[in-house]
């Protein structure tokens, strides 16, 4: 059955990753393009952790924050050329990842809400005002120096062909289904062999060294953040509204999210902006309402099998 | 000369004409804003965007703007679209006014922040940016030519006016002990970082508390009880208007009396901040006066008196819109731009750039002198120091007091310690 899997879940990806890749040369709003590419990147980042494992971190944004200032941080005070600094904003994630472990211990409400706590602290420290020399406090960093929208985009495009791989790794491996068997109950999971805190550990630190290369990424593309920017919570609620709206462990799922979503978003924001609110609720509400998981669940409701 | 040579150079120079006479006049100019409906910045941004409408508006009612390069009157048509206050769709939104729009001018929205992320990308896409009022220093730069500030000095300049108005006739009155209390944004974080070095340079006040606080704070209560304890002679805050609103009132509850108190938008936004914090927290207070509350003599556009006739009949009061110094600049910011396009020698982002420096200090508009340094930061246009003084039960009134060149009324310093 997983040999019969590999080849949509590989398809999918590749048209994905065609299609952006082309699309620079033939729609010049660029930044909009990469906004595309970040989330969906983030949306499959979100899934390993949520569509797998179960845990939904409100506070993912906290990784891309990190990811973007460990970039900044790298070439403004270690003059790194921008591919290490995307390494250093990796690293930056992992590090924080590995920091808020504990936070596994905790499960559903209380441990999306200290997720989210701890992206705050984590924002608190990056803003304040004391630590100006070291990150440039709350107003902003400027990375003129290296600005490169071009190449950005296309480091972003890579780490969202990474993104994927992961996806179609965990869709079509042991681990995957050892990490589905943890979501559905950990304690039979155990009892079956499976080591859940090795499982859950290693699904959390790749969720969120995605989302610190992503962040990094972002660095890197747009240049000029402030730490709003870099650690604003409505990049979590968008990757995770994407992520249900589309359907978890699925590669279509926060796919179809973002393209749908994002795409609604911004046309939303060019065409009718007073409506935006009202339009933009009303579909999240009626996602709530109608299909609580996710758009895929029309098909996978009769059987069907979604990449 | 040769025949040849004369007849090669006719020939290049009919070419250069009939040419440049081909070229179709558009049927509209292009302007591309931003505003931010909603976040943080919506109240500097919002009367700004009403301030560019009206000078479209009244363009369009005229038959358009008169563009050099075509000899002819041309409409404009304004495209604007809401970042609502995040950096991130800002970006966007630029992008999509230069690369899907083709605007022919793009004015960047209010404030540093908002401003900041156009920089890059009009640099990028070597689109002259009108920064409307975005001050900060690092936006401008000598390889960047394609930005230019349209109001307000440059941020590391305009704190100077209260940094001399303290030293001279501050220091006369007995100011001694200085405490700046700043919202850390771009804006406010730099203005005040500016005010303290030129205090530290002239050596003559002691900065005895200089404290930074989130900009969405509300709650200025324990703040105003720290800096009693430093028992300053002045306290100077410096925020968005939510900001010193919520100063003033805590500063009102709180009983505490100071000397000096300056607050930034209580002269920018004084009607907003007069409806937030009421006119008994505003009275003796000290503020700039933006050149919606100062008469300008101008030889260009309308007075600021004829101006605030025309705001108010397109913005009636109750409207909803309030008058103030963010709407005239964006107001001024157009009409800048008309100039520049009646003069510019061609179409081209660069041209557009030398028209704009060739009005440099030539310009007094209602916004006062216009005059840019060779980076394109605004270095005219300096707003001089007031103190707001009681008009009626319900209401303040600004009195310009400083420099003296430019002072209608004397100010009045509270009452010493003990007295």
């Amino acid at each position: 059955m997983r040999k019969r899997g590999l080849l949509p879940d590989l398809l999918l990806p590749a048209l994905v990753l065609v299609a952006f890749g082309a699309a620079p040369f033939l729609y010049s709003n660029e930044l909009m393009l990469f906004n595309f590419v970040t989330f969906l990147a983030l949306a499959q980042g979100l899934n390993i952790v949520y569509g797998f494992t179960g845990y939904l971190p409100f506070g993912y944004v906290g990784f891309y924050g990190a990811g973007a200032y460990g970039f900044a941080l790298a070439v403004m005070h270690l003059h790194a050329p921008p591919l290490a600094a995307m390494a250093a904003g990796g690293a930056a994630a992992l590090v924080l990842a590995v920091v808020l472990l504990p936070l596994l211990r905790l499960s559903g409400a209380y441990f999306a809400i200290a997720s989210l706590a701890a992206a705050q602290a984590v924002y608190e420290v990056v803003s304040n005002p004391a630590l100006e020399n070291v990150t440039k406090g709350p107003y902003g960093v400027s990375l003129s120096g290296v600005f490169a929208p071009r190449f950005s985009y296309f480091v972003a495009l890579a780490i969202l062909g990474g993104a994927f791989a992961l996806v179609v790794w965990l869709r079509n491996s042991r681990f995957g289904l050892a990490l589905q068997a943890i979501r559905e109950d950990p304690v039979s999971a155990a009892s079956a062999g499976v080591s859940v805190v090795r499982g859950r550990t290693i699904a959390w630190l790749l969720s969120a060294l995605v989302a610190g290369l992503v962040g990094a990424a972002f660095a890197w593309h747009i240049s000029v953040f402030y730490p709003d920017t870099a650690f604003d919570l409505g990049v979590s609620i968008f990757a995770t509204v994407f992520v249900l709206f589309g359907g978890a462990t699925t590669l279509t799922g926060p796919l179809l999210g973002v393209l749908i979503l994002y795409g609604v978003y911004n046309w939303i924001g060019i065409t009718v902006p007073q409506y935006f609110q009202f339009i933009y609720g009303a579909l999240i509400v009626g996602l709530v309402l109608f299909l609580p998981n996710g758009l895929v669940s029309l098909l996978t409701a009769r059987g069907i099998r979604v990449p | 000369m040769n025949i040849r040579g004369a007849l090669a150079g006719l020939v290049l120079a009919a070419s250069t004409v009939f040419g440049a006479r081909a070229a179709p006049a558009p049927a509209e100019i292009k302007v591309g804003t931003l505003y931010a409906s909603t976040g943080p910045f919506a109240a500097i941004s919002m009367p700004a965007y009403d301030g560019i409408k009206l000078w479209v508006k009244q363009a369009n009612a005229a038959g358009g703007v008169y563009v050099k390069p075509y000899h002819k009157k041309i409409p404009l048509k304004l495209i604007a679209y809401d970042d609502q206050s995040n950096t991130a769709t800002a970006a966007t939104l630029y992008n999509q006014l230069i690369t899907q729009d083709h605007v022919e001018i793009l004015i960047s929205d209010s404030g540093s922040v908002l401003t900041s992320v156009a920089v890059p990308i009009a640099r990028e896409h070597k689109q002259l940016l009108f920064d409307l009022s975005g001050t900060g220093a690092p936006f401008f730069s000598k390889d960047n030519p394609y930005i230019v500030l349209m109001s307000l000095p440059i941020s590391t300049l305009w704190p100077k006016a209260q940094a001399d108005f303290l030293n001279d006739v501050g220091w006369r009155a007995g100011v001694r002990k200085v405490a700046i209390l700043y919202a850390t944004n771009d804006f406010t974080g730099t203005h005040a970082k500016s005010l303290a070095g030129y205090l530290r340079k002239a050596g003559k006040e002691t900065i005895v508390y200089d404290q930074g606080v989130p900009t969405n704070t509300t709650n200025y209560s324990v703040l105003i009880n720290n800096i009693a304890a430093a028992k300053p002679d002045a306290v100077i805050e410096l925020g968005y208007p939510g900001n010193d609103i919520a100063f003033l009132r805590a500063l009102q509850d709180s009983g505490e009396k100071f000397r000096y108190v300056f607050t930034l938008f209580g002269g920018f936004e004084m009607h907003a901040v007069l409806g937030g914090a009421g006119a008994s927290a505003m009275v003796g207070t000290f503020t700039y006066i933006p050149a919606a509350l100062y008469p300008y003599k101008v030889n260009y556009g309308p007075t600021v008196e004829q101006f605030h006739a025309a705001w108010d009949k397109a913005y009636p009061p109750g409207s909803g819109v309030a008058w103030g110094a963010d709407g005239l600049m964006g107001y001024m910011s157009g009409l800048v731009i008309e100039r520049a396009l009646a003069t510019t020698p061609g179409m081209s982002q660069l041209d557009l750039r030398r028209a704009v420096f060739a009005l440099s200090g030539k310009l007094d508009t209602l916004a006062g002198a216009f005059r840019l340094n060779p980076v394109g930061a605004q270095i005219g246009e300096m707003t001089p120091m007031g103190q707001l003084r009681a008009d009626g039960p319900h209401a303040v009134r600004p009195v310009a007091v400083y420099p003296p060149a430019l002072a209608m009324g004397k100010p009045e310093f509270g009452p010493r310690s003990g007295q």
